[in-house]
């Protein structure tokens, strides 16, 4: 029991799970409504956090993926198949919560603006890498050929980017990462900042967790197949 | 074994579900009071996903995870 | 040099290889032209000027027709075990890796004129007084792409589901070749001046050689056993 449930990895979750209930009550009862946007507004607070875990959970996957490939190390790899998920979860809900801002907002369930093209194309890049791993006869292959995927999926999205950003903009301007500094009014500020720490949180200790269950799960391919048992 | 750890979390999805539910509507009237308040659907339905998914994705770590256990105590 | 000859030898014998049994130049070779002609009649003449979308569609036909060709790659050396043969050869695996790019590229490049010549004469496009200049556009798009698409070829090769995987391996990551490559055809084809391309030219030659070292970089953990 104390395996599963390590305090390593429930602490960051626990406390990111208390955060993300904090946030709520931010959200609806402590932020003033944006003047132009109004109500709906109020996605913005999960829609970005969750668009930034999902970026840096890329980042890790290529950061563990370049080393695995250097180094050999497993655990490396059972490290960026973890982020991968959870990268991929948080992908999901923003690609689900932007379009449902963006038909009040913007009129449309779908736009082209840069940044929800770009991460449509990094959800596939995670499912490419999930279907890689899992399409080959031999596991470790299937690492390998994920890693490979991530490090280019990496080296690639930078032009990516670039040639998103530039070919439409619908986006409202950022808010936050402008030159100036932060032109958002303090307690929405608050809120996205809140917002940004406690998914991150939450990541890490899902990560943990997800860790766990790829450690177990080759330790018991290992047993199995010293026992003379199938291969998994 | 993942049965006890569902039950665990199911006093605390509750607290949740509780909190949520009664804020919900509260903090939607508040906002109607304000001043560009229509409430849509929208916001509750973001949120409400966003809640699914990672719950979602929690359970099958945990059931996951008591599956490969077993096999490992077999 | 020897690098070099390796380089050529394996280029050379990919060519050559192509050049007696014809099969990729020609389904390639058929698709596009059959595409195209697919294109005519989807488009309704009524409500789309074809020159509009024209850059998009050859760019597309391309990039369709390529992944078709490219996902054979390793399939002739897969069997009888050919390819570990060249595994075991002394050559450095970048140097297979760019042998077999430098032969796709090749090939397809030659897929590409025929494509310009076809939408040329189907949908009646002006290539202008600089033709020499969308065909760099067109090869350093193309470029990119049979990097990319070689080193994907060798993963969903050695995956049980093949070629199907390719597509999903390699789209997300053709879209600044898109995006670029079409934009400046789309461009030159309007007869604008060259000048107003350059920054997609030099995106391009850029995404062509992430694409190539990357892909020189990586090969050798695709294939390694």
């Amino acid at each position: 029991m104390s395996r599963r449930l390590s305090w390593a990895g429930l602490l960051p979750a626990l406390t990111g799970g208390i955060m993300v209930l904090v946030l709520h009550w931010l959200v609806f009862f402590y932020v003033p409504t944006e003047a132009a946007q109004g109500l709906i507004q109020r996605i913005f607070y999960i829609h970005v956090p969750a668009a930034w875990v999902a970026f840096m959970a890329f980042g890790i996957v290529a950061l563990c993926s370049a080393v695995y490939l250097w180094l050999g190390d497993e655990r490396l790899d059972m490290a960026a198949v973890s982020a991968a998920e959870g990268g991929m979860i948080f992908t999901t809900i923003v690609l689900l919560t932007g379009p449902l801002w963006g038909r009040v907002a913007w009129g449309t369930w779908w736009t082209w603006e840069p940044r929800l093209t770009f991460t449509l194309l990094l959800w596939f890049i995670y499912l490419g890498y999930f279907m890689v791993r899992s399409a080959t006869e031999s596991p470790e292959r299937g690492r390998r050929f994920a890693a490979v995927l991530g490090i280019v999926g990496a080296v690639d999205i930078p032009l990516i980017h670039l040639s998103v950003v530039w070919f439409r903009s619908l986006h409202p301007q950022p808010v936050v990462l402008k030159p100036e500094g932060p032109t958002l009014p303090p307690e929405m500020l608050l809120t996205l900042m809140l917002g940004f720490v406690s998914f991150t949180l939450l990541f890490f200790g899902m990560t943990h967790f997800r860790y766990g269950l790829e450690r177990t799960r080759i330790e018991a391919a290992g047993r199995e197949s010293r026992d003379g048992g199938i291969e998994p | 074994m993942h049965r006890k750890l569902i039950r665990a979390c199911v006093p605390y999805a509750l607290v949740t579900l509780l909190f949520a539910g009664v804020s919900a509507p509260l903090g939607a009237q508040d906002i109607q009071t304000q001043e560009l308040g229509r409430a849509y659907w929208h916001v509750f339905a973001a949120y409400a996903i966003a809640w699914v998914v990672i719950l979602g994705w929690i359970v099958s770590v945990a059931r996951r995870l008591a599956r490969v256990e077993a096999r490992l105590n077999d | 040099m020897n690098y070099l000859r390796q380089l050529r030898a394996v280029l050379w014998k990919d060519l050559v290889v192509e050049l007696r049994t014809r099969e990729r130049t020609i389904s390639m070779a058929g698709f596009t032209v059959l595409v195209a002609f697919l294109f005519n009649h989807a488009l309704d003449p009524a409500r789309v000027d074809v020159q509009d979308v024209a850059a998009g569609l050859l760019w597309m036909t391309i990039v369709f027709a390529g992944t078709l060709g490219i996902g054979r790659t390793f399939q002739l050396e897969s069997e009888d075990g050919a390819f570990h043969g060249v595994l075991m050869s002394p050559t450095p695996k970048d140097a297979i890796y760019l042998g077999k790019v430098g032969a796709n590229f090749v090939i397809l490049l030659l897929v590409t004129l025929l494509a310009l010549a076809v939408f040329g004469l189907f949908f009646h496009l002006q290539y202008g007084e600089r033709p020499l200049v969308l065909l760099l556009v067109m090869a350093l798009g193309i470029l990119g792409f049979v990097a990319f698409a070689t080193l994907f070829s060798a993963i969903s090769s050695g995956t049980v589901m093949g070629d199907t995987l390719l597509p999903i391996l390699l789209f997300p990551l053709l879209v600044p070749m898109v995006i670029y490559g079409v934009s400046a055809t789309d461009r030159l084809l309007a007869g604008r001046p060259v000048a107003e391309i350059a920054g997609h030219l030099r995106m391009l030659a850029a995404f062509a050689l992430v694409a190539v070292f990357s892909g020189a970089g990586l090969f050798r953990f695709v294939v390694e056993e």
